[in-house]
């Protein structure tokens, strides 16, 4: 069995393969890995790798991630392959990781203090200040504890002879452990028996590390306000290609996700702007480049930065983790010096080298380089998608003769680099059959300051090149492993994030504190997503009665088409069947851009939306009922579709949320949204009186049904208003929304102060002592009812906008003055 | 800033040939103290509220060997809710305030006198060092200065390395010309080949867009030969300040007939930092006030803010420098 598992897999001449030691030999640590591979059930090999990627379906593991905000499906897939990794050979990634970073803390230390490895000519200046990680603004300012990085990462490559090499470090908002997480909660899953019995190390404790860390560390509140630290995770939103990973560790974490909009700065201080206030912050994981982080010192053309950030960071008042400025150690041309750098530090030789670079700016380097140039890459000292590393091996003469000159402009801009042939490790390949193929990876590793000294996440990210790519640099997205480090004594596997020093009380619970931007973003959502529904509904109900021929449904065109003006989906003198299809099916028509405002309010809640529904949503903005004029069934069934995405959306609201502050500015939304528009179809239909059916206005309130099993006789103004007006028990009436609303405002002014029962009180004791009497078109009594609802309808918004979203209400304007 | 009258002009310029003919005489040398007023008004009007306001000022002239601050207000209306100053990462002084409440507009109005002598160049020294000399000195002495010529050899989000700037300046650094001579002569040639055209350019107009339209304003060409010189590895740097210039002669100073001005020092190892105003193709002297330096523009802007809300805004800025108070 374990011979035809490996009967595809071969070895590449003049590379490492981490499987294999020679032909069909596995390497040690592989034996009992692939010893119980090869047990599992099925006898033939494709028929086990099928077997196993099921599994990975089936436990509902595989996770997908839209990077790519126009909905264009880049998947994260993981192998379910892990990359195995053995205790010894971890010790000296695990030592070596540990020394570099703490040897790159002390050049961040120094470049942005002393300046004595620049001034003794240890390190050039030009590594340091040719790179635009570099920030002015940052010198002087030492972070808590000395750490300037508290995040580091490393991109490793092993060479042929089964060396580990250092390609890139990763100082600025090191992406990836995140991902690390997540692949390992799907592999374990899938290997659950191997998982324990190879006795891997868990994850769980580097993250308690972190925030075991950050809490140490991290300012406090002095005197009578010290509480429990607020701490947030800064991220540049969800168009950034990695959000997913940024609310994925804020959640595992305890973090508040924020963006930029959502901090503020005042007194010197970072301020949260929550639904309850102001609520300071005492640490911020920043995973949002730093020169973009304060419009007000670094780039002035920032918009999600927060203005004076860099000044809090002077004042000692947060702890930014990394600190700004951390970016600069990316400098290409700093990892030729890290071994001199070591020896002068730290008294020791740098443990955990990195692949052989050369700065350019030197003139020895630069004559060198063209010498060896078919065994390096050229590339600039600062990463840039303009200019992407060059192959020299690659080059014709011609090329070679233009990058020479291009390089020889400003040899102090670019570095050389050894090619390394990086290893190879076992993919399950699923095209054409199930097969485990060689293919080329990459480790990533990660590191997080602690008191005691720094700790590495045993494992890390192991990244898969696509097809048989020789470079060691990998796409994003893509392909990754799991890595799991074996250890010789059973690991502790009681250990869970819950059971650190730091325990949950110790932290202000995160969803306590609801940015108001979030709550606003949900209060729009339910608003617009009712608006959708309502939009929907009248529209269908408007085309119906102009084109059809049935009598009753013509009968209701005229309210129906007076209602559509007043909501604004047509113009006054657009009452035609062509003005209607053009509403409900013309991109520039109001209705279109309801549910682009929809898609968009939806867009900002991606962390706490599914993928699903967000999806869902992009694509009704996107159908392709918007690209040719529209026939009447086509925008029928449109909108048919329209009403059940709505309806899908509700239940999403209603099961899949839980029941928090959010959940409720949500419902607000959808009640205020729902009790202002049938307020507004009411009053038409009254004021239309008794000439014009009543079939219209129970579709468009979704209660037909209801009132035909109750009434069985046809449409008549007593019971549809009291249907409509006064029962409590129908969700489409307005009894039902000024109860769901006088029942969340109490339990909001409960916690937060007065701010909306006034305006509602009244209207729901009037509603109440409406008598049958005065359920009919003509009844003063109604209309008044009706009016003062739907002024309450306005005012209750504007109440809830004052109390709660206030800090978030206007835009930041910038501006940079000659 | 506008450059100087004609007159002016010719006889600046003749000033500037008469010395790069005869090097080794000090040029400018009028051993006296200037005294001047100055006052900056910066007013902003918004069409909506402004909830929030956070600014930074670089706009309290640096004390130095030739120049004394002997008093300084910045007046702010309204009151700001915290304020507080701090130097930053060039030894300027930076005023840090913000406004928490609504306001529909911002005034601030800085009054200060200065004393201003002669500044301490002595042309003798060293001054037949070739340019390349003084690159490879900043080269294999990073130390030199504190390291400041390292840092402003680099370059910057305003003067990003530009190819064309390079190739522009080339014919002023001929083979191992005199470095005085050199940076003088490529003074003269943007003087020579741009037009002073207040409003052809904006904050962010590019050197390279500079280059192309051979017109712009006292910090265009300033950060066109920041591009010039940092392009063949000299180290430069951006000065802010004011420039007093003489009225017609029988007419009063009038208020807001200047502006703020922005010019260029560069480094030699013997000269120490030189001042070269490409505007009026002369040497810094006594009738230039400095206020703050840095890499380019953005690290020494006068006033620079984020305010939230505020709708459209209009701003004015008038600037007065009265001599011998």
């Amino acid at each position: 069995m374990l011979r035809s598992l490996l009967s595809g897999y071969s070895a590449l001449e003049g590379r490492y393969d981490e499987l294999l030691s020679g032909p069909g030999a596995p390497r040690p640590h592989w034996g009992a890995f692939l010893h119980s591979l090869a047990e599992r059930e099925g006898t033939e090999v494709g028929e086990t790798l099928a077997l196993m990627d099921r599994e990975i379906h089936a436990n509902g593991v595989t996770y997908n991630v839209y990077a790519d905000p126009k909905g264009a499906d880049r998947p994260w897939e993981v192998d379910p392959l892990p990359l195995l990794l053995s205790a010894s050979e971890w010790d000296e990634i695990e030592t070596g990781i540990a020394q570099r970073a703490d040897l790159l803390n002390r050049v961040l230390q120094d470049v942005y203090g002393a300046q004595d490895l620049l001034r003794s000519g240890l390190l050039p200046p030009p590594v340091i200040f040719g790179h635009g990680g570099f920030l002015n603004p940052v010198r002087g300012i030492r972070p808590p504890g000395g750490i300037h990085l508290f995040q580091y990462a490393a991109d490793l490559a092993r060479s042929p002879d089964g060396h580990w090499w250092v390609v890139n470090d990763r100082t600025q908002a090191p992406s990836g452990s995140g991902y690390a997480l997540e692949n390992r909660l799907v592999v374990s899953r899938v290997f659950p028996r191997m998982y324990r019995e190879l006795h891997v190390q868990h994850l769980a404790s580097f993250f308690a590390a972190l925030r075991d860390s950050l809490l140490r560390w991290a300012p406090r509140d002095a005197g009578a306000r010290a509480g429990a630290p607020l701490f947030v995770l800064l991220t540049p939103g969800p168009f950034n290609e990695t959000y997913f990973e940024h609310a994925l560790l804020a959640r595992y974490l305890g973090f508040a996700l924020v963006e930029g909009s959502d901090l503020t700065v005042r007194d010197g201080c970072v301020w949260m702007k929550t639904v309850e206030g102001l609520k300071r912050v005492h640490a911020i994981l920043r995973r949002q480049d730093d020169d973009y982080c304060d419009p007000l010192e670094l780039r002035s053309d920032s918009a999600l930065g927060i203005a004076g950030l860099t000044d809090c960071a002077r004042r000692g008042t947060v702890m930014i983790a990394n600190a700004l400025g951390s970016g600069v150690l990316e400098s290409g041309a700093l990892l030729g010096y890290l071994p001199k750098l070591c020896e002068h530090m730290l008294r020791e030789p740098l443990k955990m080298p990195s692949v052989a670079t050369w700065w350019l700016g030197e003139p020895a380097a630069f004559e060198d380089a063209w010498k060896r140039l078919d065994h390096i890459l050229i590339k600039p000292l600062e990463r840039s998608v303009r200019e992407p590393a060059v192959f020299g091996a690659d080059l014709s003469a011609d090329e070679r003769i233009l990058l020479k000159a291009r390089v020889a402009a400003r040899p102090q801009r670019y570095v050389a680099q050894e090619w390394v042939h990086v290893s190879q490790a076992p993919v399950l390949e699923r095209e054409p059959a199930s097969a485990l193929v060689p293919r080329t990876v990459g480790l990533r590793v990660f590191a997080v300051a602690t008191p005691e000294g720094w700790r590495v996440m045993p494992g890390g990210l192991t990244r898969v090149a696509p097809g048989d790519s020789r470079g060691i640099a990998m796409q994003r997205g893509g392909r990754s492993k799991d890595t799991w480090v074996l250890s010789d004594a059973p690991v502790n596997a009681t250990f869970s994030l819950l059971s650190s020093t730091v325990k949950p009380e110790d932290l202000v619970n995160a969803r306590a504190n609801l940015a108001s931007r979030a709550a606003e973003n949900l209060y729009w959502f339910g608003r617009y997503g009712e608006r959708c529904d309502a939009s929907a509904r009248l529209l269908r109900v408007a085309i119906a009665g102009v084109l059809d021929n049935t009598a009753e449904r013509r009968d209701g065109a005229s309210p129906a088409l007076a209602l559509a003006q007043r909501m604004g989906l047509i113009d006054e003198d657009d009452d035609t069947g062509a003005g209607l299809l053009r509403a409900a099916t013309h991109r520039d028509a109001a209705f279109h851009q309801r549910l682009s405002t929809l898609s968009r309010v939806a867009f900002n809640l991606r962390d706490r939306m599914s993928a699903d529904n967000w999806r869902a949503l992009n694509q009704l903005v996107g159908d392709p009922v918007f690209e040719s004029e529209a026939s009447l069934p086509v925008a029928l069934a449109w909108l048919d579709r329209v009403v059940t995405s709505m309806m899908t959306l509700s239940g999403f609201v209603l099961d899949g949320m839980t029941r928090g502050f959010g959940w409720r500015f949500l419902s607000m939304g959808r009640r205020i949204e729902r009790l202002s528009n049938l307020c507004t179809a009411l009053q038409i239909a009254t004021r239309e009186g008794r000439s014009h059916g009543l079939d219209w206005l129970l579709e468009l309130a979704d209660s037909s049904v209801t009132y035909r099993s109750r009434y069985l006789v046809a449409a008549e103004w007593l019971p549809v208003l009291d249907l409509l007006v006064r029962d409590e028990a129908n969700p489409r009436s307005l009894a039902f929304q000024t109860k769901g609303l006088t029942d969340y405002i109490g339990k909001l002014e409960f916690s937060h102060g007065r701010f909306a029962s006034d305006v509602l009180a009244p209207c729901h004791a009037a509603l109440s002592n409406l008598s049958p009497a005065d359920l009919s078109p003509e009844s003063p009594a109604l209309a008044s009812v009706l009016d003062q609802l739907q002024r309450a309808a306005y005012q209750m918004s504007d109440e809830l906008t004052l109390k709660f979203f206030s800090h978030a209400a206007s835009r930041s304007v910038l501006s940079l003055v000659a | 800033m506008t450059p100087l009258t004609p007159m002016e002009q010719s006889q600046s310029q003749s000033q500037a040939q008469t010395q790069t003919q005869s090097q080794s005489m000090p040029f400018g040398r009028r051993v006296v103290l200037e005294r001047y007023a100055v006052e900056h008004l910066t007013r902003y009007a918004y069409t909506a509220p402004v909830s929030q306001s956070w600014q930074l000022l670089h706009l309290v002239p640096r004390s130095l060997p030739w120049q004394s601050l002997l008093s300084h207000a910045l007046h702010i209306d309204p009151m700001p809710d915290e304020r507080h100053d701090a130097t930053d990462a060039f030894g300027n002084t930076a005023t840090h305030f913000a406004l928490h409440g609504a306001h529909r507009q911002l005034q601030v109005r800085m009054e200060c006198v200065v004393e201003v002598g002669a500044r301490p160049s002595d042309f003798s020294a060293g001054a037949e060092a070739a340019w390349e000399a003084v690159r490879d000195a900043v080269h294999h002495q990073p130390q030199l200065d504190d390291l400041v010529p390292a840092r402003m050899r680099e370059s910057t989000l305003l003067v990003p390395w530009s190819e064309a700037a390079r190739v522009y300046a080339a014919p002023a650094f001929a083979l191992g010309r005199n470095w005085l001579e050199s940076v003088t002569d490529l003074m003269e040639r943007i003087h020579r080949d741009f037009e002073f055209e207040p409003g052809a350019t904006t904050v962010s107009t590019s050197v390279d867009e500079v280059l192309y339209q051979r017109s712009g304003v006292c910090q265009d060409f300033a950060h066109l030969m920041l591009a010039c010189l940092r392009g063949h590895g000299l180290p430069a740097r951006y000065v802010s300040g004011y420039l007093l210039t003489d009225p017609p002669e029988g007419q009063e100073r009038l208020m807001g007939v200047d502006a703020s001005h922005a010019w260029v020092a560069a480094y030699s190892p013997q000269l120490g930092w030189v001042e070269f105003d490409p505007t009026n193709n002369q040497l810094a002297d006594e009738r230039y006030i400095t206020l703050a330096w840095g890499a380019d523009f953005a690290d020494v802007v006068p006033l620079r803010g984020v305010i939230l809300g505020g709708g459209e805004q209009d701003m004015v800025v008038e600037v007065s420098v009265v001599p011998g108070v």
